[in-house]
């Protein structure tokens, strides 16, 4: 077993439903097991959650895949070196269009319906329309400048030669997205779950595609923590690794996962309805109020036991996410060290940490043998 | 201990500050009741609060009509990422943000946020310290957006002065002048046909590579 230098933590997520790993590994006792006790903390915005990381109020948290790289650069903070050694999901966002928009599209294509995953070219028309009778331009919202979802949006777009001038793209907070879309403030937003459900079952939206969709299995949510933290803590980052990783692997199974959707509608939690949170779990994508479900496998993915290597933070992931920083002109008049992948992911520390679950299962086979 | 600091700061240039007209203050908070008590304590002063008790709906819309000068925010409020993003991936100038806390770790926070920059963290909003504390971050921020500029423009400096030399070191090497004559060739060109000389060593750089 590990002996944890510092056993009681402070985990910061935000109420989305690929925050299921770190509410598995607490529910289920997952922390405890490696000897942590671990107090989860709710957080209303990305940027807060990164600055009480950065000032150690959060001693790891689960960020946004590019997070870790945009801190270590001092992209929109000062720099601060912060690490991922566990890869926590892939996938698991979706473009939502308000129902005007849908309506827009049936309309200046002369279609009487469209075809699931939408194909970004069916908005050329609407843009040009709009820009004819001198409307104002599409404006479509994702979660916050370093997202996958910002770059899943752009990569959509340009798949259809829809440039960024052609519309205007906002940042908004998950929890208001729903509301907005129906106001009318946006017109379309790449979010999480379970917020693209909700607008769906709200009547509100159309789920035109996920994110899987645009890129396939490409990691959304990370542990990150700071390298800092790790230096003087490295037994804490392999026990936290293994309790997480573990709530991953749980999470493979899909029967689990509505029992995961359970855990998660709670108050303290996602304080929202199994109706919205278990579909995306259980590979279903909601798609519109009178049309059926797409069938999403991959919606939501924590683990995969054919495919040991979804969780490792791998430096092929990190210059990935790098390039499309770059594409969003993100590092311009930025000094980009060569080494920043391998300061940022740490396949090594995940490595450790798998010696010490395997080692955990031999001993469990021992005593129950 | 960096509120402290800004503090000194700005007793220095409180005086400046006064002379310059209305600044609008956008509120982003949903107690009404500590909005109604700041905006009366700003009664009579050059700040004017336009209190927004549901950010959710329309924030940027009033970012857009107010056109704010500070923007006050609470650090828990879910519309922070929505500032965070205006300078980033929108085109809005930069504001000065000052945030809120109603936790006691402000000092802890501040250090790790682009303190002095465009944000900080004050501790819970009291109605007799809301002057000082607008105060501070209205002359930290102008500071800030002085040093920026004098940053860009030694930065400019730099880039001129390179494109100088090597223009000189073209000139010398291609047409066998001394760098006596050829820094004199370039001011006479420059002198001659009213240009910028680091404009004079862009083009002579890409005739001379060319050539």
């Amino acid at each position: 077993m590990i002996e944890p230098e510092q056993t009681d933590l402070t985990l910061g997520f935000i109420p989305l439903t690929d925050s299921a790993p770190l509410i598995v590994a607490k529910e289920l006792g997952f922390f405890s097991q490696w000897g942590l006790n671990v107090s989860l903390q709710k957080q209303n915005s990305w940027a807060t959650l990164r600055d009480k990381l950065h000032a150690g109020l959060l001693d790891a948290t689960q960020m946004l895949a590019p997070m870790p790289i945009a801190s270590t650069l001092g992209l929109g903070c000062p720099k601060v070196k912060v690490i991922t050694p566990l890869v926590l999901s892939l996938n698991g966002n979706a473009i939502t269009l308000s129902e005007k928009l849908h309506q827009e599209i049936l309309q200046e294509n002369n279609i009487a319906h469209v075809t699931l995953p939408l194909a970004a070219y069916l908005l050329q028309k609407v843009i040009s329309v709009r820009k004819m009778q001198n409307r104002p331009k599409l404006k479509f919202a994702t979660v916050f400048p370093y997202s996958c979802h910002y770059y899943q949006v752009r990569d959509w777009l340009a798949s259809a030669n829809i440039s960024e001038e052609d519309l205007d793209i906002v940042v908004v907070p998950p929890v208001n997205m729903v509301a907005f879309l129906q106001s009318g403030e946006i017109d379309g937003c790449c979010v999480g779950g379970p917020w693209n459900a909700k607008a769906v079952r709200a009547g509100i939206g159309l789920t035109a595609l996920t994110s899987f969709d645009i890129w396939q299995d490409s990691p959304e949510k990370v542990l990150g923590l700071l390298a800092s933290f790790q230096q003087a803590n490295p037994n804490t980052v392999l026990a936290l690794t293994a309790a997480l990783k573990q709530a991953c692997i749980w999470l493979e199974n899909i029967p689990n996962r509505f029992e995961a959707a359970r855990l998660l509608s709670s108050d303290q939690y996602l304080d929202a309805s199994v109706d919205v949170i278990a579909p995306s779990l259980i590979g279903s994508c909601l798609t519109h109020i009178s049309l059926p479900p797409r069938a999403i496998p991959s919606y939501n993915q924590f683990s995969k036991s054919n495919n040991g290597s979804i969780n490792v933070p791998e430096y092929i992931r990190g210059e990935w996410l790098i390039s499309q920083m770059a594409k969003a002109g993100q590092l311009k008049n930025i000094d980009v060290p060569a080494d920043i992948v391998r300061e940022v992911f740490r396949p090594d520390i995940y490595q450790q940490m798998r010696l010490k679950l395997e080692d955990q299962a031999v001993q469990f086979f021992r005593r129950s043998g | 201990m960096v509120w402290k600091e800004s503090l000194q700061h700005t007793a220095l240039s409180t005086k400046q500050i006064n002379a310059t007209p209305e600044l609008r203050i956008l509120l982003i908070d949903e107690n009404r009741q500590r909005a109604e008590s700041l905006t009366s304590a700003l009664n009579n002063s050059r700040y004017k609060i336009s209190h927004l008790a549901n950010p959710d709906m329309s924030l940027l819309k009033q970012v857009d009509q107010i056109q704010p000068d500070i923007i006050v925010i609470d650090i828990e409020s879910p519309s922070r990422d929505m500032l965070e993003s205006l300078g980033t991936i929108s085109h809005y100038n930069p504001k000065p943000v000052v945030m809120f806390s109603g936790e006691g770790d402000t000092d802890t926070i501040n250090q790790y946020i682009e303190s002095g920059v465009s944000a900080y963290v004050v501790g819970d909003l009291q109605t007799e310290r809301v002057k000082p504390i607008l105060d501070a971050a209205v002359a930290r921020f102008r500071e800030f957006q002085k040093l920026k500029e004098e940053l860009s423009d030694t930065k400019q400096q730099l880039v001129s002065r390179n494109l100088i030399d090597q223009a000189k070191r073209l000139l010398m090497k291609k047409k066998n002048l001394s760098e006596d004559d050829a820094f004199k060739a370039m001011r006479n060109t420059a002198m001659n046909t009213g240009q910028k000389l680091d404009d004079v060593a862009k083009t002579l750089i890409s005739l001379l590579n060319t050539i």
